[in-house]
């Protein structure tokens, strides 16, 4: 495969994130961006975006990091890789083999590569370690990482163990890095609810948040912070939590959802009665030898929804500002969800 | 004695072996997992508490001394790694397909036979419970003697498999012979074998791509829908493959002279027809609750197997691997006979060989 010379690639480029990171690319006058997008996905977002901004010089190259070679083709050149692409769902090792298995490839190949690009790697709010932490504790970047993985959903085992990848390659190779880790990314073409607030069940919604903040980041505020990054971290393994200035809780969110979008059946469950039916999820889990899966386990409980304060400090150091304030954010937001649902 | 069993191959059946191995502890014990990419057999081993982990299957052989080796790789390893498994003294059960052909199949055999080892394959649903039943009913001859089979095998293309092989030109299913079908035909062909007695059967098939084109390479040329008709002596069969109706169903008929018989693997039930027997417009009334409180029957069935904590997904697998093991401490036939094996394996040889890519009629792909 030849490829151009280029400024700056984007692995998974069509993603909801993606997009935004090639539009802010593209506000901001970036030139010579190469987008890796999975052959066969629907392209509608991101065209779109060209379209917007016709005349740009934007590479759109198919393929995948399924192998150090094909990382190696696709790094040619590119002085800086924001590395975004990641598997969100599916079986577990399907999520570690594109998260997990993928970002070693790409290290692979930026280990023997001549030129030595710089990465910002996306991560998440996920790799937190806060079972443990009190309610109430302020996750910042000193917050410690999960020190049990197996005890976490896979989305978060497998970003834990990409970031540590990273680590390790940068005490090899001195790989020149920075981590992002957004909290709850949201924007027209995302979601309706993160699983902070809740969980939907075929005929109600399990309201779980109660009156936590909620991490929000919009996804352009994200992808504004992908950019300052990338221009002024100092890609020494620096890590920068991704959130919004105007954080508001699951409370409110929900309230505003159901004013704004339609009404939607909702079941409130209150911290210590999440707590019992993890209990009891988890001895079901263990008494029947799997026949259920532990979705809700008292240590996954206490993580996700004990209810923590947030901190985005660090990357405000760098000069991160949020673009849309999270008033608009919310409408635009609900706005898409209200036209999508009646279409 | 415990059986020391080791997985080759960490991708997502992987964890099936390990929930059903794990349950099976009184006989076996998991100690490795291997898979060339190390990751992949570290995540397996995090997330189930497995003690060792390998990146290099003859070191893994070296070290721990498996009785027993799980194959789960794609299926171009399959042939390879059983070898080295029965060469270092293990016993195997293979993911389907066995091997790339009937002559590998054969060949690893006759292999395993000469090192007095035993080989087996990971037809799961074979020994789900709906399946034991249908065995029941052909035993007690409630269906009479068996006229005709037809099996029916869709597959969802929308979901993370379809992205994965249609998102990489290079997914190992494209250097497959018999492509995405070599991945998939297994299931409803070997559930024919078992009860078509004939070593040879006369088999027409065809094959089209139903989708529209949309890469301009061997992606576009994967044959998502199979028609497959097979002629024994007494008993003729007709398998279909299908990548596009809707739900996807997964179902085996077995049509006798007395009574037809309806597995259905996805609801996991198992259902006799209901023939009308009073007279008039009563004989149409009748059968159609007659069929509601037979699947109903199996609901109540199914629901008490889950009370029991007997309804796990993979229980279709515990269920073989307990019969494997068996085979292997006791002496006891095998639960897959190897000549069901191979007569599957040479059926699927014939299909491969006459299905090749063509459009539907209509254009699309």
């Amino acid at each position: 495969m030849s490829v151009r010379p280029c400024s700056v690639l984007v692995t998974g480029a069509n993603g909801f994130l993606g997009v935004a990171v090639v539009e802010r690319l593209l506000a901001r006058g970036k030139t010579g961006i190469r987008c890796l997008v999975r052959a066969g996905s629907n392209r509608k977002r991101l065209d779109a975006v060209l379209d917007r901004h016709a005349g740009a010089d934007v590479e759109i190259v198919g393929g995948g990091l399924s192998t150090p070679e094909a990382a190696a083709r696709l790094i040619e050149g590119a002085p800086l890789i924001l590395h975004l692409a990641a598997s969100l769902s599916g079986p577990a090792a399907d999520m570690f083999l594109g998260t997990v298995v993928a970002s070693k490839n790409l290290l692979e190949a930026i280990a023997a590569s001549a030129h030595e690009p710089k990465v910002v790697l996306i991560s998440s709010f996920g790799v937190y370690g806060v079972a443990e932490a009190p309610r109430g504790h302020l996750v910042d970047e000193t917050t410690p990482v999960e020190p049990h993985p197996a005890r976490r959903d896979n989305y978060s085992q497998a970003k834990l163990r990409q970031e540590q990848l990273f680590f390790e390659c940068r005490a090899k190779h001195d790989l020149a890095f920075c981590v992002l880790r957004p909290g709850v990314i949201y924007g027209p073409g995302g979601g309706a609810f993160s699983s902070r607030v809740g969980i939907a069940f075929p005929g109600a919604f399990l309201f779980l948040g109660r009156n936590n903040l909620l991490p929000l980041s919009y996804v352009d505020n994200c992808a504004e912070a992908i950019c300052i990054a990338a221009e002024k971290a100092r890609f020494d393994g620096d890590v920068y939590n991704v959130l919004d200035d105007e954080l508001i809780t699951c409370d409110e969110y929900l309230r505003r959802y159901r004013s704004e979008v339609g009404p939607i059946r909702v079941v409130r469950v209150p911290y210590f009665a999440t707590m019992l039916l993890s209990r009891a999820v988890e001895w079901y889990h263990r008494h029947s030898r799997g026949q259920l899966p532990p979705i809700f386990t008292p240590y996954k409980t206490r993580t996700m929804w004990k209810g923590n304060r947030f901190s985005n400090a660090k990357l405000h150091a760098l000069g991160f500002s949020p673009i849309v304030s999270t008033e608009e954010g919310l409408r635009r937001t609900f706005e898409y969800l209200r036209d999508k649902g009646r279409g | 004695m415990r059986l020391r069993i080791a997985i080759v191959g960490c991708g997502k059946i992987a964890d099936g072996h390990v929930e059903e191995i794990r349950k099976l502890e009184s006989v076996a014990e998991l100690v490795a997992v291997c898979d060339r990419e190390i990751e992949m057999a570290k995540q397996l081993a995090v997330r189930h508490a497995v003690a060792s982990v390998y990146d290099d299957v003859d070191t893994m052989l070296a070290k721990e001394r498996p009785d027993v080796v799980h194959i789960a790789t794609p299926p171009q390893a399959h042939l390879l790694l059983a070898r080295k498994a029965v060469d270092a003294g293990a016993h195997v059960l293979v993911e389907k397909p066995l091997t790339l052909c009937y002559a590998d199949s054969k060949a690893l055999i006759e292999h395993a036979e000469r090192a007095g080892k035993k080989v087996c394959i990971g037809y799961g649903y074979h020994f789900e419970p709906p399946a034991q039943t249908l065995r029941s009913l052909i035993r007690d001859e409630a269906l009479g003697e068996i006229v005709h089979l037809e099996a029916f095998y869709g597959y969802n293309l929308d979901g993370p498999f379809g992205a994965a092989l249609f998102g990489d030109k290079n997914h190992w299913i494209h250097s497959l012979p018999g492509k995405l079908l070599q991945n998939t035909l297994d299931h409803p062909i070997s559930k024919i074998t078992e009860f078509l007695p004939d070593e040879r059967p006369a088999i027409t098939a065809s094959g089209a791509v139903r989708r529209r084109a949309r890469f301009g390479d061997v992606r576009d040329d994967l044959v998502d829908e199979a028609r497959i008709l097979i002629r024994g002596d007494r008993v003729t069969a007709y398998v279909t493959f299908s990548a596009h109706a809707r739900p996807v169903h997964h179902f085996l008929r077995v049509y006798g002279t007395k009574n037809t018989a309806h597995v259905d693997y996805n609801n996991r039930t198992c259902t006799l027809d209901v023939a009308g027997t009073l007279p008039s417009a009563l004989g149409r009334l009748v059968p159609a609750f007659q069929s509601a409180a037979s699947y109903a029957r199996e609901g109540v069935k199914n629901v008490s197997m889950f009370g029991k904590r007997k309804f796990h997904f993979f229980v279709g697998f515990g269920e073989l691997f307990r019969q494997f093991y068996q085979s292997v401490l006791e002496g006891t036939p095998l639960p897959i006979s190897h000549r069901d094996i191979l007569r599957t394996s040479w059926m699927l040889d014939e299909v491969f060989a006459q299905v090749t890519p063509k459009r539907d009629g209509s254009g699309r792909a």
